[in-house]
């Protein structure tokens, strides 16, 4: 795998996605370009939900299924950092 | 031979369904009920994996008109389909677009054709009562899943009173809006059945997020009626979503704590009332969550405490069905729940017993010792099983690799903790105090943060 290196929100997310989900593992072992959901780490609709709150009441980003691109925004750990950084409100 | 309609009291222009393509009539939908049923393959039994729920309506329709029995497997992980369709050998599998790929590899696949279909009847199907048309399936004690027979007449029965219990009229201006999927009973029951029987409108997807809840029922042209959980519910609850019109919210699946349904009917100016079911049973009782802590058994259902267990009475229940919970009744038939039997716990909707899921960790190559444990606290939406483990040179990862092929995705552990060795007392046991101990410990350098 392509050792890429984690931008800061990457970094943020990934301790985020951990510490909200009780995962056991290294928040920096989390590939950046995997796929968070079924294959990848496993998560269910229940984490995509728990994940959403998180990220509304720390960034201020209400996720939606009919935001255009929600499929691409929980794809990987990279796509969901560039979706908050865009979309930010605080 | 006693029979009932496919559906209910609908005119042919009345809406049956609505979603992103618009509305869809009744006369529609027994067209494309009609055709589709001429394109079933000749099997015994279908697992109707179709993600849009007027879809899923079609398929489970036309199997029922065709004699077939849907299968409602509760997640579409390919290794439970496969594990499923050992016993169920001659199925194939009905999908919309957003089935996947895996699934062909496991059966014959079958996506629905629109075709016209002039020559249709325009009357409703007549099903027979007692045939058997749905299984939904729940885990058993040795980890294969157990078959919950469900008949047309089970199934229109607890609909009809759900219905009256809800006060909702014959062909009310209502669009049912559900969170679950119709493949879970609860689902099957409030989302396709209770909108099918009155007269009702269903939405067809599904909606997740608070905002699409919140999006959803403020584009819903009629009254809204939420079929949700309280992980759905509380969701919503802390994102504070609004609603303009008054609906009515129906939670079920687990206990909806008094204050998340308060400030629910606060937030969304509706009712919130709550389902006590169970799989085997279906629908047993409602109450209103803010009123108090007694169920009260849907018209026509007894709940009866026979020695040592509870039992579920009804019409169209061929013989009582024991409740998995630990209940008091009362004379006039209301009852409380105090919680489930030991060893059962509830995850996310589903009902497992940890000694099954100790057994599935202990078959993993490796594992020497190990055990699931309810986490007595709870952080977050929904409680998550925790394990202990002990298998000295193998990361916790591995072992969830690994335990992924064998148990549902619901109950692996957050967090798998591995441990130089489990607190067994002399006789090999162990006592409750020493896994809170073990977890107490574990917190300690973990903590439960909020």
């Amino acid at each position: 795998m392509e050792q890429t290196g984690f931008s800061a929100m990457e970094r943020e997310l990934a301790e985020l996605i951990v510490k909200t989900l009780k995962l056991t593992i290294d928040p920096a072992s989390i590939d950046p370009q995997a796929p968070l959901f079924g294959e990848g780490l496993g998560l269910d609709s229940i984490d995509a939900l728990e994940l959403s709150l998180a990220i509304s009441q720390r960034y201020g980003y209400q996720v939606k299924s009919s935001d255009p691109d929600i499929k691409a925004i929980f794809s990987s750990l990279r796509a969901l950092a560039h979706a908050v950084e865009t979309y930010r409100t605080k | 031979m006693r029979e009932v309609p496919l559906i209910g009291p609908y005119q042919r222009d009345d809406l049956l369904a609505w979603g992103q393509e618009g509305g869809r009539t009744a006369a529609q939908f027994l067209r494309d009920v009609y055709s589709l049923a001429d394109q079933l393959p000749d099997r015994p039994t279908v697992f109707n994996l179709a993600a849009n729920r007027y879809e899923f309506l079609v398929g489970f329709a036309a199997a029922m008109m065709r004699g077939q029995v849907t299968l409602l497997p509760h997640s579409r992980v390919p290794h439970l389909l496969r594990e499923m369709i050992r016993d169920y050998p001659d199925s194939y599998a009905y999908v919309d677009h957003e089935a996947t790929g895996a699934v062909s590899e496991l059966m014959p696949v079958l996506r629905r054709q629109h075709s016209a279909c002039d020559l249709c009847p325009s009357d409703p199907p007549l099903i027979p009562w007692d045939q058997e048309v749905a299984i939904a399936f729940t885990s058993g004690t040795m980890g294969k899943p157990v078959p919950n027979r469900k008949t047309w007449g089970a199934l229109t029965s607890v609909a009809q009173a759900t219905g009256a219990r809800l006060g909702i009229k014959e062909r009310e201006r209502i669009i049912i809006v559900a969170t679950v999927p119709h493949q879970h009973m609860f689902g099957l029951e409030a989302s396709v059945m209770l909108p099918i029987v009155h007269g009702l409108a269903m939405h067809e997807g599904r909606p997740l997020f608070p905002a699409d809840v919140g999006n959803v029922l403020m584009a819903v042209p009629e009254r809204w009626l939420l079929v949700t959980t309280p992980i759905h519910l509380r969701a919503c609850v802390v994102e504070g979503i609004t609603v303009p019109k008054r609906g009515l919210i129906l939670s079920a699946t687990a206990p909806l704590a008094r204050d998340v349904a308060r400030e629910a009917e606060r937030q969304f100016q509706s009712e919130v009332r709550e389902i006590f079911g169970f799989a085997e049973a279906g629908s047993v009782a409602e109450r209103r969550t803010v009123a108090g802590d007694w169920w009260r058994p849907l018209d026509g259902v007894r709940v009866e405490q026979e020695g040592t267990v509870c039992v579920v009475r009804a019409p169209y229940l061929p013989e009582p069905v024991p409740v998995p919970d630990r209940l008091s009744v009362a004379p006039n038939g209301e009852f409380m729940v105090h919680g489930r039997k030991a060893d059962e716990v509830h995850i996310a909707g589903y009902r497992v017993s940890l000694g099954e899921l100790t057994s599935k960790l202990l078959q993993v190559e490796g594992v020497q010792d190990g055990v699931f444990v309810m986490p007595d606290e709870q952080c977050g939406l929904v409680t998550r099983l925790m394990a202990f483990v002990v298998a000295p040179g193998k990361s916790s990862e591995e072992i969830l690799r690994q335990l992924r092929t064998h148990i549902d995705p619901v109950f692996l552990p957050r967090p798998l903790v591995c441990v130089p060795k489990l607190p067994r007392n002399e006789t090999g046991k162990l006592p409750r105090e020493a896994i809170d101990e073990m977890m107490r410990q574990w917190r300690e350098e973990k903590s439960c943060e909020q």
